[in-house]
């Protein structure tokens, strides 16, 4: 793939000068480094570990001269408390351009890079924490063990998986996994042409796992991931991803739309992945091409896709959507939840005003501090939210008091999900109040409509919807928090039945600028 | 002849380019809301058409684990 990155000094004449890749510091900010000749990635090791690897012209800042730095990446910096061993290794030649003691901070301890169940982990290729594969053997046998499981379970279901991305790359390069790389993909040619028929199909082999036990995790109409929980406890994910021909055309969900000859890909041949054998494109090689461009031979543990933005955007409008910013609410609510910091304005007058024996349905429970807090005061409550583990600590809590809280899985970016749950709670007896604090204001135009509709299909035999939500778009939020106008939501709710009985502006302690708040009824 | 000056041309035919795209993905989007609306009707709806109502329930709980 050609890369739009430039060396510093054009490769002709660092032919003449000779290339030259030095590390003049490592500290608290960051690498200096001097480069000269073509971009290279380097992996940066601590205490003999691989922990990050970047490109050097790519990644870094030019100073002066042929000085660059980089700082690390902000999520490594926690971590950086105390001595390591650092090394700076090339790596395609394995070259070691630094090896030095270092001490971040005055602290005596090593620095360690372990996530809380205690896993050694390391950044993988788009940026994130998670264990890898280097130097777990069992763990690469258990992985392997989990994906000939799922690729048996989808031959049952008529439906050939094949290695793909990164674990393609791993099977033909280097007959395994790449240490780097911290899941396995798996893809299967659909016998479909048609994005719908497509979505469809992807619909049925998640509902037939499900079936067998699998649990699994949409990510939009084309790819799900498989969760498999191995030996030690750790949970890794197989990723499934279609792909498919629109006529010459192949495209594999995420990245890849190209012309592509049936013959590369079908009948299918084998790879090897250690002492594992699984099925594979025709001629692999062409599918790592479209994958990762004409480089895939040259090992890049710091790789960016530099997808076409039309096949970024068929991709977009086909497939995608239904799940939007869903990570980085896993991300912002992957702390410990603070319950017992009392409940929100909101949660107290929906008790005050609601009487007794009502459920209320928390739509977006986040944490569950709200939820918690009426589930103590004896209110039957049901949690819903599109990340509902983000509440275990206050369903754990409340169970163990026996107070009534109940979370259930919403997804109200995902139309079946929404209809599917609505049909749920409305066949459910008794009176119930539906309440979204700063959801509104959180999820998308799609998300909003499917609110109203969910709202009206839960409180079909009568019963209030409160609603706060955010008029200006703050600065800081998580996720996309957006300001709302109160007037397009009141019609919104309108549309789909409900009637407004106030709307008020109010300070929220919580959220800087004003919020409005919203009640509207059905009858 | 064109008589519109070039610029001007260029910019019509810059937002007629957008409102095309727009267009195209407005179109793309429908074939996941028709996948997903065909596989509530196949999956849910039909279900719900039983009399028994424990089959009903049943049918409502087996599709919103099937998600």
């Amino acid at each position: 793939m050609e890369r739009e990155w430039r060396p510093v000094v054009p490769h002709r004449l660092a032919r003449r000068l000779g290339a030259r890749l030095r590390v003049r510091a490592v500290d608290l900010d960051g690498l200096e480094l001097t480069v000269r000749g073509p971009d290279r990635v380097v992996d940066v090791l601590f205490d003999g570990r691989r922990i990050w690897s970047f490109w050097v012209v790519r990644d870094t800042h030019g100073q002066f001269g042929l000085r660059r730095r980089v700082a690390w990446p902000d999520r490594m910096l926690r971590f950086l408390d105390g001595r390591s061993r650092v090394e700076i290794v090339e790596h395609v030649t394995g070259v070691r351009l630094f090896e030095r003691e270092v001490a971040f901070t005055d602290a005596d301890r090593r620095v360690a890079f372990r996530n809380p169940r205690g896993l050694e982990i390391s950044l993988d290729k788009s940026g994130r924490f998670s264990p890898t594969f280097s130097g777990r053997g069992d763990q690469v046998a258990s992985l392997l063990d989990a994906m000939e499981e799922v690729v048996a379970a989808l031959a049952e279901l008529g439906v050939t998986a094949f290695p793909a991305w990164g674990t393609l790359l791993g099977a033909v390069r280097e007959q395994g996994l790449l240490g780097h790389d911290s899941d396995a993909d798996l893809a299967y040619l659909s016998s479909y042409q048609v994005p719908v028929d497509v979505a469809r199909e992807s619909f049925r082999l998640q509902r037939a796992l499900n079936a067998r036990g699998f649990s699994t995790y949409r990510y939009s109409g084309a790819a799900f991931r498989i969760q498999v929980t191995e030996s030690d406890g750790a949970t890794r994910g197989l990723d499934l991803f279609a792909a498919f021909f629109d006529h010459d055309r192949l495209y594999v969900m995420g990245e890849v739309g190209a012309d592509y000859r049936r013959e590369w890909l079908w009948p299918l041949s084998t790879c090897r992945i250690a002492d594992r054998e699984f099925a594979a494109p025709a001629r692999p090689e062409k599918l790592l091409e479209a994958s990762y461009g004409l480089g895939w031979r040259v090992p890049d543990p710091a790789f960016k896709f530099t997808t076409p933005r039309d096949v970024t955007r068929r991709l977009d409008a086909w497939f995608r959507g239904t799940a939007p910013h869903r990570a980085d609410w896993e991300r912002a609510l992957a702390g410990r939840p603070r319950l017992r910091t009392g409940p929100s304005a909101l949660a107290r007058l929906v008790h005050s005003e609601v009487p007794a024996g009502v459920t209320v349905l928390d739509i977006g429970v986040g944490h569950g501090r709200d939820a918690w807090w009426w589930a103590r005061q004896g209110r039957a409550v049901i949690g819903y939210d599109y990340v509902p583990r983000a509440a275990a600590t206050a369903l754990q809590q409340a169970e163990e008091a026996g107070h009534p809280l109940t979370l259930r899985s919403l997804n109200l970016t995902e139309l079946r999900s929404v209809l599917g749950e609505g049909a749920w709670i409305s066949r459910r007896p008794g009176p119930r109040v539906v309440v979204a604090r700063h959801l509104l204001d959180a999820t998308t135009a799609t998300g909003r409509d499917h609110l109203a509709r969910f709202a009206s299909m839960a409180l079909r035999r009568g019963g209030r919807l409160y609603a706060d939500f955010a008029l200006e778009t703050p600065t800081d939020a998580a996720g996309s928090r957006a300001g709302l106008d109160a007037d397009e939501v009141a019609s919104l709710l309108e549309e789909h039945g409900g009637r407004v009985l106030s709307t008020a502006t109010v300070a929220d302690g919580d959220t800087a600028g004003p919020v409005a708040r919203l009640t509207a009824e059905w009858r | 002849m064109n008589p519109m000056p070039s610029s001007r041309r260029v910019r019509d035919l810059e937002e007629r380019v957008a409102q095309l795209e727009s267009e195209i993905a407005e179109l793309r989007r429908h074939h996941l809301r028709v996948a997903e609306l065909a596989d509530v009707m196949t999956e849910l709806v039909l279900p719900l058409a039983d009399r028994d109502p424990d089959r009903v329930e049943r049918a409502i709980a087996a599709f919103n684990a099937s998600l």
